[in-house]
């Protein structure tokens, strides 16, 4: 059996700053793997790891994704081989584009069984490239998986929605996506991230993919929003009368 | 103009349904039962067989989208819908903007990074597909007529067997009322020391909301009660967030209180610049002695 991870790489939010004009500067800003694909990758680990099954990790995005440190953060959580297509037309790519390339990727990878998925991106949350991705293989997805199970044919998942619980069962092919409560991610060791180095990274190109598809969405501007005005009044609690100060301005508004 | 609206609850379909009436000349609206009358000017049943999963109805929804052939899809963020209608724009090759924030008849807004930034966007695909949370039409008011049809279900290629269903117990405090809002973060060291939480939230007349990790890495709240960019929007007369760091994702859920405060052990916290009033301190020195104060 094999599994494969979709995992995306983007710049740190901790280092991304607001310039002036509130435009964002990612200069300082290092790749990262996005926050909720961790657990993903781990709930695909575990998965695999009881299934006996191969883990394969996919993403694509723009060149600037390519950094070994990444590669080794990816390749070090139990994922045995990682599969990227880097190219600057991915730079704000849409959840379409996205799902027709990871999907080209995965056809192209073969005989992938199970697509595992995080709960959204950091940067669009957009909660949308793993249906796309199955739409485009033509394969069934459920999303918001807190719990997987398969055995070999069919895989099992566990969902909390709204206001409902549910298990939904399905046939192999399939992608899943999974909320962030499936699995903590593990904290990889020297030894891992060393055994990372070794291991395999599978590089694509976008023509043997096909291309990327046109933008369905265009990116009109991206400013930070104006904050709102704040008095920033900090009291420390070490100093005579900070709880009292404190206090008192509770009172006001009570 | 002609607006679908898909909406699986009552209060999203009217909300829907009127945003889309301030840009469509028609507007459809199409659910999985207990249709809402007068929202819109045809609305449509899509009943799923027993024993399947909600988002089995991908076929006969295409099928809706193909006879209606509409230029605007609006549709409720819940997660089957973000499932369901997120796979029929894929299949249309058409643009979804998921959870806008604003939208005029040219582009959209939605938050980047967690609210780092706000993106304004454009749909360059023939029908483009949006999702609206709770309160960005809030001011408009649906109408149309009782017609409802029932679409015969299109069975779909795959099954989606539901092997388990079960309704979650209703949520116990509905933060998007509370006027006062105190969120516990991160630097609370045990579910006990809440307790300290709950009796300041006492004090000032206030419900108790946290940041997404107290549900998740912790199982101390229900996951209805975290506010943030994935959870609640809020705009409460007061904040008061107590061992919360202070990052976007949270925040962008109460940028809109009056006033805000926070209490922090490190005075670097980010949620500091974020505030009106401060408190540097650890929690399990400072709030026992402001509740001491309060009571
Ligand atoms: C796509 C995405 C969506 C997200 N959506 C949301 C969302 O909707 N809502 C949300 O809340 N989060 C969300 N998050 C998570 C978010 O990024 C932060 O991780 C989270 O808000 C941090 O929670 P926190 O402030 O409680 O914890 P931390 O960031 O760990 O902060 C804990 C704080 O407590 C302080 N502290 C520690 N001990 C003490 C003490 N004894 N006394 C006083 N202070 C103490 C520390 O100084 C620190 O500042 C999202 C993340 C992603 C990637
Ligand atoms: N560029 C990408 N490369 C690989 N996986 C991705 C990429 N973008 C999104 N994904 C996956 O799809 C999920 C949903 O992303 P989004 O629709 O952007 O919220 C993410 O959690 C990832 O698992």
């Amino acid at each position: 059996m094999k599994i494969a991870v979709l995992v995306k790489i983007l710049p740190d939010d901790q280092d991304i700053q607001v310039k002036g004009d509130r435009t964002l500067d990612f200069s300082r800003a290092k790749s990262t793997v996005s926050t909720y694909d961790l657990n993903a990758i781990e709930a695909a680990a575990q998965l695999a790891a009881k299934a006996d099954a191969q883990l394969v990790a996919v993403t694509c995005g723009p060149k600037s994704i390519n950094d070994s440190k990444t590669r080794k953060n990816i390749l070090s959580r139990g994922v045995d081989e990682l599969y990227m297509l880097t190219d600057d037309g991915l730079e704000l790519a849409d959840a379409y584009q996205t799902g027709r390339i990871l999907a080209a990727m995965i056809q192209k990878i073969g005989d992938v069984d199970l697509v595992i998925a995080g709960d959204g991106s950091a940067d669009l949350y957009a909660q949308q490239v793993d249906v796309q991705t199955a739409e485009a293989l033509g394969w069934p997805a459920i999303n918001g998986g807190t719990a997987l199970d398969t055995d070999g044919a069919t895989v099992t998942v566990a969902r909390i929605l709204e206001t409902e619980r549910e298990s939904i069962r399905m046939p192999l092919p399939a992608v899943v996506s999974v909320a962030p409560e499936v699995a903590l991610p593990r904290i990889a060791g020297m030894k891992d991230v060393l055994a990372a180095g070794k291991k395999p990274v599978v590089e694509f190109t976008a023509e043997e993919l096909g291309g990327i598809a046109a933008p369905t969405v265009e990116t009109v501007e991206i400013l930070a929003p104006v904050p709102t005005p704040r008095k920033k009044q900090i009291f420390d609690a070490a100093d005579e009368g900070a709880i009292d100060a404190f206090v008192a301005a509770l009172r006001e508004v009570m | 103009m002609k607006t679908l609206v898909i909406a699986e609850n009552e209060a999203a379909a009217r909300e829907l349904a009127a945003g889309a009436r301030a840009y469509a000349d028609e507007v459809v609206y199409a659910t999985f039962a207990d249709p809402v009358t007068g929202i819109a000017d045809k609305c449509l049943v899509v009943e799923v067989p027993e024993g399947q999963a909600k988002e089995a109805a991908f076929d006969t929804f295409a099928k809706i989208l193909a006879d209606e052939d509409p230029q605007m899809v609006f549709f409720e963020p819940t997660r089957r819908l973000k499932a369901l209608v997120g796979r029929l724009a894929a299949h249309n090759g058409a643009s979804v903007m998921t959870d806008i924030s604003a939208i005029d008849e040219e582009s959209v807004q939605t938050r980047y990074f967690g609210g780092i930034a706000e993106r304004t966007a454009k749909s360059v695909t023939p029908v483009a597909f949006c999702s609206a949370g709770a309160g960005t039409f809030k001011d408009a008011e649906p109408s149309g007529t009782d017609v409802v049809e029932t679409v015969e279900y299109v069975a779909p290629a795959v099954t989606l067997e539901c092997v388990e269903r079960e309704t979650l117990p209703p949520a116990e405090v509905d933060l998007t009322a509370a006027d006062k809002v105190v969120a516990a973060g991160r630097g609370f060291g045990s579910e006990e020391e809440l307790e300290e939480a709950r009796t300041f939230c006492k004090a000032i007349g206030a419900e108790l909301g946290c940041t997404r990790p107290l549900t998740e890495t912790e199982d101390w709240f229900p996951r209805e009660a975290y506010i943030g960019i994935s959870g609640l929007m809020l705009s409460p007369e007061v904040y008061v967030g107590i061992g919360v760091s202070g990052q976007m994702q949270h925040m962008v859920g109460v940028d809109r209180a009056h006033v805000a405060f926070a209490i922090n052990k490190d005075a670097h916290a980010p949620i500091f610049d974020k505030v009106d009033y401060g408190l540097v301190g650890a929690i399990n020195n400072v709030l026992p002695k402001i509740n001491a104060k309060l009571s």
